[in-house]
Protein backbone atom coordinates (compact mmCIF):
# COMPACT_ATOMS: atom_id res chain seq x y z
CA UNK A 1 0.00 0.00 0.00
CA UNK A 2 1.40 3.55 -0.33
CA UNK A 3 0.76 6.15 2.22
CA UNK A 4 0.12 9.50 2.41
CA UNK A 5 2.58 12.03 3.92
CA UNK A 6 2.16 15.81 4.55
CA UNK A 7 4.97 17.99 4.91
CA UNK A 8 4.20 21.35 7.23
CA UNK A 9 5.81 24.51 8.07
CA UNK A 10 4.19 27.18 9.83
CA UNK A 11 4.17 29.22 6.86
CA UNK A 12 3.75 26.98 4.49
CA UNK A 13 6.55 28.64 1.77
CA UNK A 14 10.03 28.01 3.06
CA UNK A 15 11.21 24.95 5.27
CA UNK A 16 8.39 22.71 4.54
CA UNK A 17 9.23 22.94 0.53
CA UNK A 18 13.08 22.21 1.33
CA UNK A 19 12.02 19.46 3.34
CA UNK A 20 10.12 18.21 0.44
CA UNK A 21 12.44 18.44 -1.96
CA UNK A 22 15.14 16.26 0.51
CA UNK A 23 12.25 13.95 1.57
CA UNK A 24 11.40 13.54 -2.30
CA UNK A 25 15.02 12.38 -3.00
CA UNK A 26 14.72 9.99 0.00
CA UNK A 27 11.95 8.59 -0.83
CA UNK A 28 12.87 8.05 -4.66
CA UNK A 29 16.20 6.71 -3.85
CA UNK A 30 15.11 3.89 -1.66
CA UNK A 31 11.56 3.70 -3.55
CA UNK A 32 9.94 4.12 -0.45
CA UNK A 33 5.96 3.71 -0.97
CA UNK A 34 4.72 7.58 0.33
CA UNK A 35 3.88 10.33 -1.24
CA UNK A 36 4.51 13.43 -0.43
CA UNK A 37 2.24 16.94 -0.42
CA UNK A 38 2.94 20.21 1.56
CA UNK A 39 1.43 22.96 3.01
CA UNK A 40 1.25 25.19 6.15
CA UNK A 41 0.19 23.87 9.91
CA UNK A 42 -3.69 25.26 8.54
CA UNK A 43 -4.05 22.07 5.78
CA UNK A 44 -3.56 19.47 9.03
CA UNK A 45 -7.31 19.60 9.40
CA UNK A 46 -8.07 18.67 5.67
CA UNK A 47 -5.63 15.83 5.69
CA UNK A 48 -6.38 12.30 5.48
CA UNK A 49 -3.12 11.24 5.22
CA UNK A 50 -1.09 8.86 8.08
CA UNK A 51 1.84 10.51 7.86
CA UNK A 52 2.98 14.20 9.08
CA UNK A 53 6.68 15.21 8.45
CA UNK A 54 8.01 18.66 9.84
CA UNK A 55 10.73 19.99 11.28
CA UNK A 56 11.16 18.76 15.45
CA UNK A 57 10.34 21.81 16.97
CA UNK A 58 7.12 21.86 15.69
CA UNK A 59 6.74 18.08 15.75
CA UNK A 60 6.82 18.46 19.20
CA UNK A 61 4.25 20.87 19.35
CA UNK A 62 1.65 18.39 17.29
CA UNK A 63 2.25 15.56 19.46
CA UNK A 64 0.60 17.55 22.52
CA UNK A 65 -2.15 17.86 20.28
CA UNK A 66 -2.54 14.01 20.02
CA UNK A 67 -3.24 14.08 15.98
CA UNK A 68 -4.52 10.39 14.66
CA UNK A 69 -1.39 10.70 12.09
CA UNK A 70 2.29 9.37 12.83
CA UNK A 71 4.12 12.84 13.44
CA UNK A 72 7.98 12.36 12.44
CA UNK A 73 10.01 15.50 13.31
CA UNK A 74 13.34 15.74 11.17
CA UNK A 75 16.20 17.72 13.10
CA UNK A 76 18.53 18.19 10.15
CA UNK A 77 16.83 18.62 6.55
CA UNK A 78 19.59 17.87 4.75
CA UNK A 79 20.48 14.70 6.30
CA UNK A 80 19.60 11.62 4.19
CA UNK A 81 20.32 9.13 6.89
CA UNK A 82 18.10 10.86 9.54
CA UNK A 83 15.09 11.25 6.94
CA UNK A 84 15.57 7.59 5.60
CA UNK A 85 15.92 6.25 9.41
CA UNK A 86 12.84 7.60 10.51
CA UNK A 87 10.60 7.00 7.44
CA UNK A 88 11.68 3.59 7.79
CA UNK A 89 10.52 3.64 10.88
CA UNK A 90 7.15 4.45 10.20
CA UNK A 91 6.71 1.83 7.22
CA UNK A 92 8.11 -1.02 9.36
CA UNK A 93 5.20 0.06 12.11
CA UNK A 94 2.74 -0.02 9.94
CA UNK A 95 3.26 -2.92 7.77
CA UNK B 1 18.91 31.50 -8.10
CA UNK B 2 17.33 34.34 -9.97
CA UNK B 3 15.92 35.05 -6.91
CA UNK B 4 19.22 36.61 -5.70
CA UNK B 5 21.90 39.43 -6.25
CA UNK B 6 24.74 41.03 -5.33
CA UNK B 7 22.58 43.83 -3.60
CA UNK B 8 21.40 40.83 -1.78
CA UNK B 9 24.44 39.54 0.09
CA UNK B 10 25.94 40.91 3.21
CA UNK B 11 29.28 38.96 4.20
CA UNK B 12 30.63 38.70 7.58
CA UNK B 13 28.23 40.92 9.20
CA UNK B 14 28.53 40.97 13.35
CA UNK B 15 25.41 40.78 14.88
CA UNK B 16 24.79 40.42 18.75
CA UNK B 17 22.32 37.49 18.97
CA UNK B 18 20.07 35.55 16.71
CA UNK B 19 17.26 39.08 16.99
CA UNK B 20 19.86 40.68 15.59
CA UNK B 21 21.30 38.36 12.97
CA UNK B 22 17.72 38.05 11.56
CA UNK B 23 17.71 41.49 11.05
CA UNK B 24 20.88 42.16 9.64
CA UNK B 25 19.76 39.19 6.74
CA UNK B 26 16.81 40.37 6.35
CA UNK B 27 17.99 44.25 5.58
CA UNK B 28 19.10 43.75 2.43
CA UNK B 29 15.91 42.59 1.49
CA UNK B 30 13.79 45.33 3.06
CA UNK B 31 16.29 47.67 1.77
CA UNK B 32 15.45 46.58 -2.21
CA UNK B 33 11.78 46.90 -2.07
CA UNK B 34 11.46 42.57 -1.62
CA UNK B 35 10.00 43.38 1.83
CA UNK B 36 8.18 44.91 4.82
CA UNK B 37 9.09 46.27 7.93
CA UNK B 38 6.90 44.24 9.34
CA UNK B 39 8.07 41.23 7.56
CA UNK B 40 10.90 41.45 10.03
CA UNK B 41 8.98 41.78 12.91
CA UNK B 42 7.08 38.68 12.09
CA UNK B 43 9.42 36.13 11.82
CA UNK B 44 11.31 37.78 14.89
CA UNK B 45 7.69 37.13 16.77
CA UNK B 46 7.02 33.52 15.33
CA UNK B 47 10.51 32.73 16.64
CA UNK B 48 9.93 34.16 20.03
CA UNK B 49 6.57 32.35 20.40
CA UNK B 50 7.46 28.86 18.77
CA UNK B 51 11.48 28.66 18.94
CA UNK B 52 13.90 28.47 15.98
CA UNK B 53 11.43 27.01 13.60
CA UNK B 54 13.84 28.77 10.95
CA UNK B 55 17.15 26.72 11.82
CA UNK B 56 17.40 23.79 8.72
CA UNK B 57 20.63 22.33 9.10
CA UNK B 58 24.16 22.83 10.62
CA UNK B 59 25.14 26.20 11.07
CA UNK B 60 22.13 27.50 8.92
CA UNK B 61 19.11 29.61 9.56
CA UNK B 62 16.56 30.80 6.57
CA UNK B 63 14.57 33.14 8.47
CA UNK B 64 10.81 33.85 6.62
CA UNK B 65 7.10 34.27 7.63
CA UNK B 66 4.09 33.60 6.20
CA UNK B 67 3.62 35.75 2.67
CA UNK B 68 0.66 37.55 4.33
CA UNK B 69 3.12 38.95 6.72
CA UNK B 70 4.94 41.62 3.96
CA UNK B 71 6.31 39.74 1.23
CA UNK B 72 6.33 42.28 -1.44
CA UNK B 73 8.66 40.30 -4.36
CA UNK B 74 9.84 36.91 -3.87
CA UNK B 75 13.43 37.23 -3.26
CA UNK B 76 16.63 35.20 -1.30
CA UNK B 77 18.95 36.88 0.46
CA UNK B 78 22.26 35.28 1.60
CA UNK B 79 24.16 36.60 4.62
CA UNK B 80 27.21 35.42 6.60
CA UNK B 81 28.42 36.17 10.12
CA UNK B 82 31.90 36.68 11.18
CA UNK B 83 31.21 35.19 14.79
CA UNK B 84 28.41 32.68 14.48
CA UNK B 85 24.99 32.66 17.18
CA UNK B 86 22.96 30.30 19.07
CA UNK B 87 19.46 30.66 17.82
CA UNK B 88 18.37 27.78 20.87
CA UNK B 89 18.40 25.26 18.04
CA UNK B 90 20.33 22.20 19.92
CA UNK B 91 20.63 19.66 16.90
CA UNK B 92 22.61 22.60 13.97
CA UNK B 93 23.80 25.48 16.26
CA UNK B 94 25.45 27.77 16.32
CA UNK B 95 24.13 29.91 12.64
CA UNK B 96 26.42 31.36 10.55
CA UNK B 97 24.97 31.51 7.15
CA UNK B 98 21.59 32.85 7.02
CA UNK B 99 19.33 32.88 3.76
CA UNK B 100 16.56 35.63 4.31
CA UNK B 101 13.56 34.31 1.72
CA UNK B 102 10.87 36.22 0.84
CA UNK B 103 7.96 34.51 -0.77
CA UNK B 104 5.34 36.14 -2.23
CA UNK B 105 2.87 33.52 -3.34
CA UNK B 106 3.54 29.51 -3.01
CA UNK B 107 4.82 28.96 -6.64
CA UNK B 108 7.20 31.44 -7.97
CA UNK B 109 10.21 30.88 -5.42
CA UNK B 110 9.96 26.70 -5.91
CA UNK B 111 12.94 26.54 -8.24
CA UNK B 112 14.79 29.14 -6.23
CA UNK B 113 14.18 27.40 -2.99
CA UNK B 114 14.91 23.71 -4.75
CA UNK B 115 18.63 25.36 -6.46
CA UNK B 116 18.98 26.55 -2.59
CA UNK B 117 19.11 23.17 -1.34
CA UNK B 118 21.48 21.96 -3.75
CA UNK B 119 23.55 24.90 -2.24
CA UNK B 120 23.69 23.96 0.86
CA UNK B 121 24.87 20.07 0.03
CA UNK B 122 27.60 21.38 -1.57
CA UNK B 123 30.78 21.66 1.44
CA UNK B 124 32.89 23.83 -1.33
CA UNK B 125 29.74 26.40 -1.48
CA UNK B 126 30.37 27.42 2.52
CA UNK B 127 34.08 27.19 1.71
CA UNK B 128 32.98 30.06 -0.78
CA UNK B 129 31.20 31.86 1.88
CA UNK B 130 33.50 31.87 4.06
CA UNK B 131 36.29 33.22 2.00
CA UNK B 132 34.67 35.47 -0.21
CA UNK B 133 35.54 38.93 0.37
CA UNK B 134 32.77 40.57 -2.32
CA UNK B 135 29.39 39.57 -2.92
CA UNK B 136 30.06 39.12 -6.51
CA UNK B 137 32.45 36.29 -5.97
CA UNK B 138 28.62 34.66 -4.57
CA UNK B 139 26.89 35.26 -6.96
CA UNK B 140 29.39 34.30 -10.00
CA UNK B 141 29.99 30.87 -7.88
CA UNK B 142 26.41 30.45 -8.32
CA UNK B 143 25.69 31.41 -11.84
CA UNK B 144 28.74 29.33 -12.87
CA UNK B 145 27.25 26.06 -11.19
Amino acid sequence: MEFKGLVACRAGVGSSLMLKIKLNQVISENKLPIKIEHGSLDALSGFNGQLIITLSDVAKELEAKKMPQTIIGIDNIMDKAEILTKLNAFLAANN
Amino acid sequence: MDLTSEKLVRLNIEAENWEDAIRKSAAPLFENGKITAAYIDAIINTAKEVGPYIVLTKHVALPHARSEAGALESAIGIATLKTPVVFGNKENDPVKYLFCLSAKDSESHINALSELTGLLDREDFYALLDQAKEASEVIQYIKNL
